[in-house]
């Protein structure tokens, strides 16, 4: 453990940042030292709702709120700017634990939606009550209730694996026990996650036992091509427009190494992240606030994101994206939920292959 | 002949012991967990693998120490018994190091031995099994063997180097640990991959010309911001210019030789650029 007083002042403590306007200023700082003019400066906080102005760093086909009323035709959800009203295209579709109708959403539910048209009034998708849990298995408590560890900063997770679900995840994860990587989305429940859909297929190693990188030879493609997740908002904004980077710069980025001693017993199985090594893709040590330009290959949408935050989890998992294709290489970034709905994503998906480029 | 080649095990065994020893101490400083090395103790249960990689440690240790603290006259009390308890017990070691590593080849077959940390992290193979069982023939040999002394004619010394460059050149046919040694030794890994502390970086910063020009305009001694991006690391301090607030950011490459080091003087309220200068070279991010 690092003592408070050692932590320079310029550390990133992500998980909890009191000035954002610190790293959104690092993109224009970059841009006036390096000679790159034509950068400017990224939001790293909030997004506002397809706003004019600054529309390519903000949200322009997706909105986060909650369900205030739903009908045949009309979704009312309050957003950060109060409540709003969309039309559902006659081809609208919803999920919420599996396709529904749109109007079987409930009230009360947060949703995430995405528009026809950038701005638009319209809504194509929603997906209501979504989450994802992504880590290491540290406990089970019989055939269906598992405690998954998500790395130092998000913590511990329960998930519940829905009866109907079971065979459907369990071949996709056939070792469910402490040790073993587990990555499910299904619907948030208080104080856990119902399991419905494996986002990928499990690892056959243990967490932490990833094979070594590959050797780079010169310098790191870029673009690189890759696999890119989402992960739920926790303490972030639920409109932030960003992504969490598997190599964050280890000496600014305040790893503070392995978990405090416990008495409990799945503590033997967490693992921490930061201390397995680089993971199966080798990517450049970046900061919060760099800019990266991501392209969906499946959607070919492409925005210019920040980095907001730790993804080092993603370095514990070798496996590839076979959305549109199978990805070249493993994990390249988990964006948030607004980010990978803008994209072109599908949250069910799990996740779609992308092209990064790295310095916007 | 035949006691050339038991003389020269003592310390092949003794610097094997040692070496593996070392290795995995620096993998475990390396990744700043004693559980980096837990890979050759998959078979026991997981509670007990810390324990276990502290003991692995500690008995290769012992017996490399031992080896050659009773290899020669030392404490002649009662030479013969120090000298066979180590070697029994290295021989001992080697022997169960046969069995474990056979039963992790079957139980898992993509783990690597960890035998020199993280040199070590080929999967199991027969090569490696046959290694740890030569180190036990080694070690067997050397039992009841009297203390070790100079050779006594040239030509009893050219006979222990050869003994000994065969049984070396044996052990590195059995270490597929050698290939990985010589592919690094002619790696360097880019700079966006290196961890470099920022440290490093503020002395390269202050020993340059931007800094020099810059300093007496600097108004606090820790930077205000510091990150990284790629081969770039920046640095932001603030400072006073004519009077006006401003943020003097620093870009330092990260090369060992000659990096390049660029500043901009920005207004801290408007942003606005007031000065450029340093280097501008056709460099990686």
């Amino acid at each position: 453990m690092q003592n408070l007083a050692d932590i320079p002042r310029w550390c990133e403590d992500v998980t909890d940042s009191a000035s954002p306007a610190r790293f959104a200023r690092r993109s224009l700082l970059r841009a006036a030292v390096l000679g790159r003019a034509d950068e400017t400066r990224a939001p790293v906080t909030t997004t506002t709702d397809g706003d004019t102005g600054a529309a390519e760093r903000s949200l322009l086909y997706t909105v986060t709120g909650r369900i205030l009323d739903v009908s045949p035709h009309v979704l009312v959800l309050l957003t950060g700017r109060g409540e709003q009203r969309f039309a559902l295209a006659a081809s609208a579709t919803a999920w919420r634990g599996g396709p529904v109708s749109p109007a079987a959403l409930r009230p009360g539910d947060y949703a995430v939606l995405r528009r026809s048209l950038p701005g638009g009034p319209v809504v194509e998708r929603i997906w209501a009550g979504v989450g994802r849990v992504t880590g290491t298995i540290i406990e089970r408590d019989g055939p269906a209730s598992l405690l998954v560890d998500e790395g130092p900063a998000k913590g511990r997770r329960i998930v519940m694996i829905a009866p109907e679900a079971s065979g459907r995840i369990q071949v996709r994860f056939p070792r469910l026990e402490p040790g073993y990587l587990i990555d499910v989305i299904g619907l948030k429940r208080d104080g856990f996650l119902q399991a419905l859909i494996p986002a990928t297929a499990q690892p056959p190693y243990r967490a932490g036992h990833q094979p070594a990188a590959p050797m780079v030879s010169g310098h790191i493609p870029d673009p690189v091509s890759g696999t890119v997740v989402w992960h739920e908002p926790g303490e972030e904004p639920h409109n932030l427009l960003g992504l969490a980077y598997p190599a964050l710069d280890p000496e600014t980025s305040c790893e503070h190494g392995s978990y405090l001693p416990s008495s409990f017993s799945g503590d033997l199985y967490a693992v921490d992240p930061h201390a397995t090594g680089p993971g199966c893709v080798r990517l450049p040590y970046l900061s919060v606030g760099s800019l990266l330009r991501l392209r969906n290959d499946c959607s070919e949408r492409t925005r210019l994101l920040p980095v907001t935050s730790c993804g080092a989890t993603a370095r514990l998992f070798c496996d590839r994206c076979v959305t549109c294709g199978t990805s070249p290489r493993g994990r390249i970034a988990d964006l948030t939920m607004a980010a990978f709905v803008e994209l072109g994503g599908a949250l069910e998906a799990g996740c779609f292959n992308a092209t990064m480029m790295i310095g916007g | 002949m035949l006691t050339a080649l038991r003389e020269v095990q003592i310390p092949v065994l003794a610097v094997m012991l040692l070496g593996g020893c070392a290795a995995k101490a620096w993998r475990a400083l390396h990744a700043r967990s004693a559980a980096a090395g837990m890979d050759p103790t998959g078979l026991v249960p997981l509670h007990l693998r810390r324990p276990a990689v502290v003991m692995l440690f500690l008995a290769e240790a012992l017996l490399g120490l031992g080896l050659i603290g009773t290899a020669g006259r030392l404490g002649d009390a009662a030479p013969h018994l120090a000298a066979t308890i180590v070697r029994t017990a290295t021989a001992l070691f080697f022997l169960i190091a046969v069995g474990a590593l056979n039963e992790l080849r079957q139980r898992r077959p993509d783990a690597g031995c960890g035998c020199f940390g993280e040199l070590s992290d080929t999967p199991i193979g027969l090569r490696t099994i046959a290694r740890s069982g030569v180190l036990c023939a080694s070690a067997l040999v050397t039992i009841g063997l009297p203390p070790l002394r100079m050779p006594s004619s040239s030509t009893e010394a050219e006979m222990c180097l050869a003994v000994l460059a065969v049984e070396l050149a044996l052990v590195g046919f059995l270490s597929p640990e050698l290939g990985d040694i010589l592919v690094r030794l002619g790696y360097t890994e880019p700079c966006e991959l290196q961890r470099i502390p920022v440290g490093r970086t503020l002395s390269v910063l202050r020993a340059s010309s931007p800094w020099r020009r810059y300093a007496s305009q600097v108004s606090t001694a820790e930077p205000a911001d510091v990150w990284r991006e790629g081969c770039w690391r920046f640095v932001v301090y603030p400072g006073v210019v004519s009077g006006r607030r401003v943020d003097i950011v620093f870009a330092v490459y990260l090369q060992a030789r000659r990096p390049a080091v660029r500043v901009a003087v920005l207004d801290a309220a408007t942003d606005e650029i007031l000065g450029l200068a340093g280097a501008r070279p056709s460099a990686v991010l």
